[in-house]
């Protein structure tokens, strides 16, 4: 498994994380499931809403641009693009430095922490360490090629 | 040159074996994975050994009268009655960030009061246990200070943070001043759970079903308004 196929599959969970909050956010969902922390009190706190969106709704545009970008990445045409690499790390470091701020707020604004905000930061973090690794890679000159 | 389109071709071929078939596999489990997560939490019902909430079944009929609690003065020309949940985040963010004005505002300078009627929602546990908090505050006239306790600590003493609210509002009381052993033991008695279900009957013929409601004469406005909001809507039925 390449490591854009990482950021692939992380991606894609991190919709269904997003897609969750989003759905709680919008009244689908009643209660959020959370067994740690104070999931209600952060997503309902003023700060669940930026730029007159949902947060969760912002995040669920930011993991399926990333997952369409990661899986376009990993198309043959585009498997050795240093392109591609930039591109995800970039991405990947906007979620980064967004979710850094939004975890921040939690711990030291609204002093309560959402385990599902806290799974979402893990997912953006991971993805952009790994889409470092392949942008360092592919400035290496390596080329990373799938063993199946 | 015939060579070299054979190259081509074998070239080709290798990249399409080289086509990274689990890589689709992998995606197609997460996605499954997560959908049937997604559609599991959204579609679950509270497991059988939660602790369930208490949902309050009052039969409006035999429901005693409702009593609120008045805020402002009797006689004020615009009477605002508030349906709220002392659990529910947006009547907190109501009663922290819009009431002090329209208490400096609407009440104070006597355009308006207003009166607090419980509604603890089903699904907030320690909501009640708050409404009969507060309703003993009111015994020694401290409902108001109580109430901006509660919904300036909900963090600390929701459903999610604790399964036991008491020692929180024990905490309320002797901050606000109450005789504490009489609020413990009135507190301890439910002594106030007729009110709290009687204006909560009051809200359920009123058709409420969200919090915070609010009415203004017969007009019902289902969201936490804001100060303007609630500003222009006084004026206007100041006029009439």
């Amino acid at each position: 498994m390449t490591k854009r196929t990482i950021v692939a599959a992380l991606a894609l969970a991190g919709i269904f994380v997003a897609l969750y909050l989003l759905l709680y956010k919008i009244g689908v969902v009643g209660n959020l499931s959370c067994s740690i922390g104070s999931c209600e009190t952060v997503n309902t706190s003023k700060w669940a809403v930026f730029l007159g969106a949902p947060v969760a709704g912002w995040g669920v545009g930011f993991y399926v641009s990333l997952f369409v970008v990661a899986l376009v990445s990993i198309q043959d045409r585009y498997a050795d693009s240093l392109a591609m690499s930039k591109i995800l790390a970039l991405i990947t470091g906007i979620g980064f430095v967004f979710s850094a701020w939004l975890t921040s707020l939690e711990l030291f604004v609204i002093h309560a922490i959402c385990q599902w905000c806290v799974i979402s930061a893990i997912i953006v973090t991971v993805t952009f360490v790994v889409s470092l690794m392949d942008l360092s890679a592919r400035r290496d000159g390596a080329i990373e090629r799938s063993s199946d | 040159m015939a060579a070299n389109s054979k190259d081509r071709r074998q070239n080709v071929v290798r990249s399409a074996s080289s086509r990274p078939k689990g890589t689709y596999i992998a995606l197609i489990v997460v996605a499954v994975v997560g959908a049937s997560l997604l559609a599991y939490a959204a579609t679950r019902k509270p497991e059988a050994g939660a602790i369930a909430p208490t949902p309050i079944t009052v039969d409006p009929a035999t429901a005693g009268p409702p009593q609120g609690y008045l805020n402002g003065k009797p006689d004020a020309p615009v009477k605002i009655v508030e349906f709220a949940d002392f659990e529910c985040p947006a009547c907190g963010r109501f009663a922290t960030i819009t009431e002090p004005d329209v208490q400096k505002r609407l009440i104070d300078t006597g355009l308006a009061n207003l009166t607090y009627y419980d509604f603890p929602l089903p699904q907030h546990r320690n909501s009640q246990p708050a409404s009969n908090a507060a309703a003993c505050a009111d015994d020694e006239g401290k409902f108001w200070p109580m109430h901006d306790q509660l919904f300036g600590h909900q963090d600390e003493w929701n459903t999610e943070a604790t399964d036991d609210p008491k020692p929180f509002f024990m905490k309320y009381a002797s901050s606000i001043g109450l005789n504490t052993a009489k609020f413990e033991s009135c507190y301890n008695a439910r002594t106030h759970q007729k009110r709290i279900e009687a204006n909560f009957a009051e809200g359920e013929r009123r058709k409420v079903n969200s919090t915070p409601t609010f009415y203004i004469g017969d007009v019902a406005y289902r969201t936490a308004l804001s100060y303007d909001e609630l500003k222009a809507i006084v004026d206007s039925a100041a006029k009439k």
